[in-house]
């Protein structure tokens, strides 16, 4: 686990009321979607509504429900997913940048069919790199 | 005690490189390159979700790259490590059958990189490994579960898959023996990581006497007190201020630094096909203070074993102030110490090592056929 790896240092974009930031994976090997059970954008200590976050991965855009049963597309070691959602960021700052990531380790299974779940959690000073018109 | 003496082949996994390979640090073919150039082979063994993009799907010409790289660098594949991804869906494990079909592609994956054995993990049952020997056989790869904390050689699960090898006869199914499932101590460098992260000192040694305190029971017996064991972990934690540290010691106290003592391994050892050289790190003194890895090559020695060694480095975890190169260069030199101790050597030769591990899995060819 390398939860200090999470947040891509100097990512956080705005692009009209949204802001983004692009996240690696704190495991060793690659996880399909499936396994991304949830991930929270936190900027500033606001955390974008729940409703408005989406994943971007392998050039697609998830909401985290659609994520559940998709085993097909792959979050690999090397690769940036990208996390957004609302949230009002304003530009010049320095922001403190937190994400929390909870995976689903698919071959380890503790107890009675319980498949291991590991909650990570990283945060970050930065800028905003740019504005995107919106 | 097997007449002859074994001599191991000396090689890596990159999983040992895990950090700088995330970090982009190195791609694919520098991280090879490096492993040839700085004599951490010749074997190499890759995860292949790890390593590779898009697996187990391995399109031709990719397969073709790798092949002709591992040749120009005169590395030797040893072993791809697959998974058994059993909890891939949300709500439902696979079932046997869905497994069995889970491990289709990525054998075949092994078989067209070059790989002799494919390193496949716990959750495949029996039945399930003997209805995988017909792939195994298409595709020449020799199937090597692997005993992980915190399983053990002896272990209830790891002796009915053994004595079903027995019955089955096939000689593509066998074991990779990790040595996490046998450690002395709570690994120091975890303590240290602690340390570094405000984790007090009476904590800590509380940590590690407890850990002590299982190592002298031996490994738990059944999953009640494996479960007793990891809550004994967190609550210890709590009860010194630390409850950040309670999964997380726990995870590594249980999962990580198994207690088995190193004999255990006799239980399977003439079905061992390849060795996880697991160790969290080499002390002032160049030696590994909680991995026994002298002890486990001379019991590799004595026991005839001369298939393949891939140092497992996975301090990695919570060591961010080391570098894991030197880490893995140190811990082979105390490999080819103990094999010479043991009146033998590690193979580092390429050309022999190709040589060796051949006759290693025709050697179970043969075992297998008198069976």
């Amino acid at each position: 686990m390398i939860p200090d790896r999470i947040i891509e240092q100097g990512t956080l974009r705005t692009a009209g009321s949204r802001a983004s930031v692009e996240v690696r994976i704190p495991w060793y090997r690659a996880l399909p979607a499936s396994c991304i059970e949830d991930a929270r954008l936190t900027v500033d200590g606001v955390t974008a509504p729940a409703e408005s976050v989406r994943w971007e991965m392998n050039g697609r855009t998830f909401t985290f429900a659609e994520m559940r049963d998709e085993v097909d597309e792959w979050w690999f070691p090397v690769d940036s997913a990208v996390l957004s959602g609302e949230l009002a960021v304003a530009s010049a700052n320095e922001h403190t940048v937190a994400v929390h990531l909870s995976l689903y380790i698919p071959y380890i299974i503790i107890g009675d069919g319980e498949v291991l779940r590991i909650d990570e959690h990283d945060e970050k000073l930065m800028t905003t790199k740019e504005e995107v018109p919106a | 005690m097997n007449d002859q003496l074994g001599t191991p082949v000396q090689g890596v996994t990159l999983y040992s490189f895990t950090r700088p390979f995330h970090a982009r640090e190195y791609d694919l073919e520098s991280l090879i390159r490096k492993v040839a150039a700085e004599g951490y082979g010749p074997g190499l063994e890759v995860i292949g979700f790890s390593s590779l993009k898009g697996f187990p799907a391995v399109e031709d010409r990719f397969a073709g790259w790798f092949r002709d790289l591992l040749e120009e660098v005169d590395l030797v594949p040893t072993s791809l490590a697959i998974n058994a991804d059993i909890g891939i869906h949300r709500d439902r494990l696979l079932d046997q059958d869905e497994l069995v079909e889970y491990m289709r592609p990525q054998i075949e994956a092994a078989a067209k990189l070059g790989f002799p054995v494919a390193r496949v993990q716990i959750s495949i049952t029996p039945d399930s490994m003997e209805r995988l020997v017909p792939i195994a056989e298409q595709n020449g790869v020799t199937l090597a579960l692997e005993v992980h904390a915190d399983q053990y050689a002896s272990h209830p699960r790891i002796l009915a898959l053994r004595d079903r090898f027995e019955k089955v006869g096939s000689p593509l199914l066998g074991f990779t023996m990790d040595w996490g499932a046998t450690v002395k101590g709570f690994a120091p460098s975890r303590v240290e990581a602690y340390r570094r992260r405000g984790a007090t000192e009476e904590y800590l040694t509380a940590l590690v006497d407890l850990w002590d305190e299982y190592y002298r029971q031996g490994p738990p017996v059944d999953q009640d007190d494996h479960n007793g064991r990891f809550g004994r972990f967190i609550g210890l934690a709590a009860q010194h201020g630390h409850p950040e540290f309670g999964i997380d010691s726990g995870i590594a106290a249980t999962g990580l630094f198994g207690p088995a003592p190193v004999d255990d391994w006799l239980e399977i050892m003439p079905w061992v096909r390849h060795v996880h050289g697991k160790y969290f790190g080499i002390d002032e003194h160049g030696e590994e203070p909680s991995v026994p890895v002298r002890e486990l090559i001379a019991l590799l020695v004595e026991n005839g074993y001369s298939g393949a060694v891939s140092s497992e480095y996975e301090g990695w975890h919570w060591n961010d102030w080391q570098s894991p190169f030197d880490i893995v260069r140190d811990e082979q030199a105390v490999q080819r110490s103990a094999a010479e101790t043991a009146g033998s050597r590690m193979v580092t030769n390429p050309a022999e090592a190709r040589a060796v591990l051949k006759r290693h899995h025709a050697t179970a060819q043969q075992e297998g056929a008198a069976r």
